[in-house]
Order: C-alpha cells, then sequence, then structure tokens
C-alpha cells in the first residue's frame, strides 16, 4: 500500500498515541529534571552519607537498561499493594532512571559557577537554599540547557518501551496497526516520521530557550 | 571504421537488454529448492506461547510447535535439528515471512481471513480455541460475571482480542500486551483479573498453580484453526507445506504426529479420518 494512501486511512488512529507519547514524554521530562535537582541538593547539602547515597543510586540506574524499572514497577508494585495505572508506573521508572543522568547534567554545570559567588552570597546572609535557588539554579539550568534537550529527548524515544506495559502511545499503535493488517513497514515507517516530528519540536523548544536566556544574561 | 565500431556497440547493448529480459523473464527459484539446497529450515516464531513455543527451564526452545517443524526437517533432510529458529513478538512475524528472512512461521498462530491476505497459510496443524483463564481471587465464575465494570482483562494487540472483548465482555476494561506471558503476568501480579489466549496457552497456565488460577468451561470461540504461515505466490512451496500437514493430520505421518500431540496434550489427536475408528 502506498504512504499516503495508508496514511489516509490509518492517520487517525494514530493520534491516540501521538497524544499519550507527547504527554508521558512531558510529564517524565519534568519530573526527571525535578527529581534531578533533588538530588543536586542532597549532593551539596554537603554530608558525605548523602552524597554517598546519591552515588549509588546513580551508579544503579545509570547502569541498568530502563525497561527493567518498568517492568519491576508495573508488575512488582500491586504485589505490595500499589496498583498504579500503566502509564504512571512507565512514567515514575523513566523519572528515575534520567533523574540520575540530570542530577549528573546539573552537577557538571554547578562546577562551572565560581567560587567567589558563594564567597558574596555569604557575605551577603543568604542562606544556602536561598543561595541554591537565587544563585545556583538560575545558572545551572542555563548552563546545562542543551545537554537537558539531549536528555529530553531521549526521554521521549524512551516512552517507545512503554509498550511493553499496555501503555497507549505510538509504538503500540504501530503493533496494534500490524497486527491488523499485516502490514508492518507503512505501520512503522509512519511511527518514525512521528517520532522525527516530536524530536524536531522538542530540540526547536530548548534552541529557542537556549537562545532567549543568552540574550537576558 | 567509425560506423564498424558504431554497430558494435549497438551488438553489445542489444546482447545485454536480451540477458536482461530473459533473466527477468525466469521462472523464480521456489523456497522448496532453495531450503533443500542451503540443508536447513528458517522458522520464524513466538517463544512466549506454551505449550506451542516457549523455552524450557534449561532455556531450549520447545513446544508443539516446534516439534512439528522438526517433523518438517526431518520429512526434508532426515534429521529434525536441521532448523534454525528467529525468536520475534507477535507484530514481527508479518515482516519477518515478508522480507524473505524466513521460510515458514509458527508458535500458535490462528488462521484469520484478513490475516491471509498478507500471508498464505497450509492447512491447520491443530484445533484450537479461545478461553478465559482467571485468578480465584477474583471470584469470576462464569463469562457474564466477566462483564463488568470493576474487572480488567489482559489482551493481546490483535484485532480479534479486541472485537472478542466487545463482544463478551464490552463493561470490563482491557490492558494490551504484545507477548502471552506479559498477559500472565499481568494476572499473576494483580494488575488484571483474566485474560483471553487459546485454550492449550490456558490450560498450561492454569496447570502452573491451580491453587491460584483456573479456565472458565465456557469457551469464546470454540473452534480455531493454527497453521503454518509463509510468503504468499510460491505455489511449490505452499504445496509441499501443505501436503506435509496433511499426511501428519490425515495420513501417512499421523503416528509421528499423534506421538507429538500426546507428548504436550496428555490426550490422542482428533482421528485420521471421521470415519475410521481408532
Amino acid at each position: 500500500m502506498r504512504l499516503t494512501s495508508w496514511f489516509a486511512t490509518y492517520g487517525p488512529s494514530y493520534l491516540n498515541g501521538l497524544v499519550g507519547t507527547a504527554l508521558t514524554a512531558l510529564g517524565a521530562s519534568i519530573g526527571a529534571i525535578l527529581w534531578g535537582c533533588g538530588l543536586l541538593l542532597v549532593r551539596l547539602a554537603g554530608r558525605r552519607w548523602g552524597s554517598g547515597v546519591v552515588d549509588a543510586y546513580v551508579q544503579v540506574f545509570r547502569n541498568t537498561p530502563v525497561l527493567l524499572p518498568i517492568y519491576l514497577i508495573y508488575f512488582g508494585f500491586p504485589l505490595v499493594g500499589l496498583s498504579w495505572p500503566a502509564v504512571v508506573c512507565g512514567g515514575l521508572a523513566l523519572v528515575l532512571q534520567n533523574g540520575a543522568y540530570v542530577s549528573e547534567i546539573l552537577r557538571g554545570s554547578f562546577k562551572a559557577i565560581e567560587r567567589v559567588q558563594f564567597d558574596a552570597a555569604r557575605s551577603l546572609g543568604l542562606s544556602p537554599w536561598n543561595t541554591f535557588r537565587k544563585i545556583v539554579l538560575p545558572q545551572v539550568l542555563v548552563y546545562s540547557l542543551p545537554a537537558l534537550g539531549n536528555q529530553v529527548i531521549l526521554v521521549l524515544k524512551d516512552t517507545s518501551l512503554l509498550s511493553a506495559i499496555a501503555v497507549t502511545e505510538l509504538t503500540m499503535q504501530a503493533k496494534l496497526l500490524t497486527e491488523q493488517t499485516g502490514a508492518a513497514y507503512e505501520a512503522f515507517l509512519v511511527v518514525a516520521l512521528l517520532y522525527l516530528a516530536l524530536v524536531f519540536g522538542a530540540e526547536l523548544a530548548f534552541r529557542t530557550a537556549h537562545r532567549a536566556l543568552h540574550w537576558s544574561r | 571504421m567509425r560506423w564498424r565500431s558504431v554497430r558494435s556497440a549497438i551488438a553489445a547493448a542489444a546482447l545485454v537488454l536480451s540477458g536482461l529480459i530473459a533473466t527477468a523473464g525466469a521462472e523464480e527459484k521456489s523456497r522448496l529448492d532453495i531450503v533443500l539446497e542451503r540443508g536447513k529450515l528458517i522458522v520464524v516464531t513466538m517463544s512466549t506461547v506454551p505449550p506451542f513455543a516457549f523455552t524450557d527451564d534449561k532455556g531450549q526452545l520447545v513446544g508443539f510447535d516446534i516439534d512439528i517443524v522438526r517433523l518438517l526437517a526431518q520429512a526434508l533432510f532426515k534429521d529434525p535439528n536441521r532448523v534454525e529458529f528467529v525468536i520475534v513478538t507477535a507484530e514481527g512475524r508479518w515482516p519477518a515471512i515478508e522480507s524473505g528472512r524466513a521460510d515458514l512461521g509458527v508458535g500458535g498462530t490462528t488462521v484469520y481471513p484478513d490475516r491471509a491476505i498478507r500471508v498464505a497459510f497450509t492447512r491447520p496443524f491443530i484445533d484450537s480455541g479461545i478461553s478465559i483463564l482467571v485468578s480465584k481471587k477474583s471470584g469470576i465464575k462464569s463469562l457474564s460475571d466477566l462483564n463488568q465494570e470493576k474487572y480488567t482483562v489482559a489482551n493481546l494487540n490483535n484485532p480479534q482480542m479486541a472485537e472478542r472483548a466487545k463482544r463478551f465482555f464490552p463493561k470490563a476494561k482491557v490492558l494490551t500486551f504484545d507477548t502471552p506471558s506479559a498477559q500472565f503476568l499481568a494476572v499473576r501480579s494483580g494488575r488484571a483479573h483474566a485474560l483471553q489466549i487459546d485454550t492449550p496457552t490456558a490450560d498450561y497456565f492454569a496447570a502452573q498453580s491451580k491453587d491460584e488460577f483456573e479456565v472458565l468451561p465456557q469457551m469464546l470461540t470454540a473452534s480455531q484453526n493454527n497453521a503454518i504461515y509463509l510468503k504468499p505466490g510460491d505455489f511449490k512451496w505452499w504445496l509441499w507445506l501443505d501436503t506435509a500437514v496433511a499426511e501428519m493430520r490425515t495420513g501417512s505421518w499421523y503416528p509421528q504426529y499423534s506421538d507429538v500431540y500426546r507428548k504436550w496434550f496428555g490426550k490422542n489427536p482428533p482421528p485420521q479420518k471421521f470415519y475410521l475408528q481408532q
């Protein structure tokens, strides 16, 4: 079947998947960035055991494939009485893994802040929390923006793994259409184009944000 | 001189062209001949549909469908082990056939008219049905019990599953997975209260833990055909496979077929011919 006529016939059934993928990726990205900030805060608090725990956490999540926590949370949590919906379980797994990456990205940018700024903050009498909120965070986020953009793209692509736990998203939609029609190439080619469009949109948003923030500085 | 070289150029072009036409007109080689030359079968299958095709405790791919393929290899090469299996998930079956990567496919695959547009099927090598497996905790005793909003059913991602869900339990919630083992895991972990699957697979899952699961006596479909699928258009290859299946079910290879059937289902297959007493 020609790709255009394929799209005319089955295009609308991709819509659900497109919305599912976009919303899941958005939620998981925001969650991962917040969680990454949290992990950074623990590190900055200066307690040795705190950094130790964060280090261990980052090691564990960076060195395991994300499908593992997806399965563990989705199929494992009901055994202890937590029957959250699939999209929440999958989103949580993505947040947990990508949060680890984000915290490392932020830590790199944190090191770029000159020490004198902290001396200045202390001499002004700013509390540690206010130092973090008013001095560290705004600079770290701007420095990290390109790297965070990359991470968001990874999250977006990783949402395809949630098709394994019955989340309605693009890959799931392609699988359903393949099973319905046997036309695997058409089904997955269209999905590939849709992912490409989503990634391109995310990239554009980050580039615009980066330019705007650099200008304002 | 120049004229002669032009003439020879034309002659050479004509030669190349006629060669091209000759190859285009030549009959495409049958898969049967390719398989015989290669000396082994390449078979696409799923590995998560017990007892048809699954991996056992030792990590070996086993099952009823796998043994049927070994019978085919026995017929072709006098050696049941000359088979290479390509393992895919449900939706990976069709491109593996369409691209010519595998000679044929098995693995609890049901014949449907809309599927037969894209792939060719032999006659069925086993009768199947669709049953419901429930967790005993759920308290579901019949199909009509299941049709309530508080229940969730795990489906496989083919449209026939969705259609049956709409017909038999429209009020229940539905989750869609890409392997039967994920469906079973969903029921096991309490994600779903029930699942629908081929009857032999449901029976196999239920036998894993008789205290936790049971198969409802009422079936969604009493008869379905599971068959070998292949790329359409290769008559010689299809005919050989279809003949092999016919001989297994109703002819000279019925004893071998019966052995395999008893090994996996613990009972005799349907009689060879309806008018023959067994």
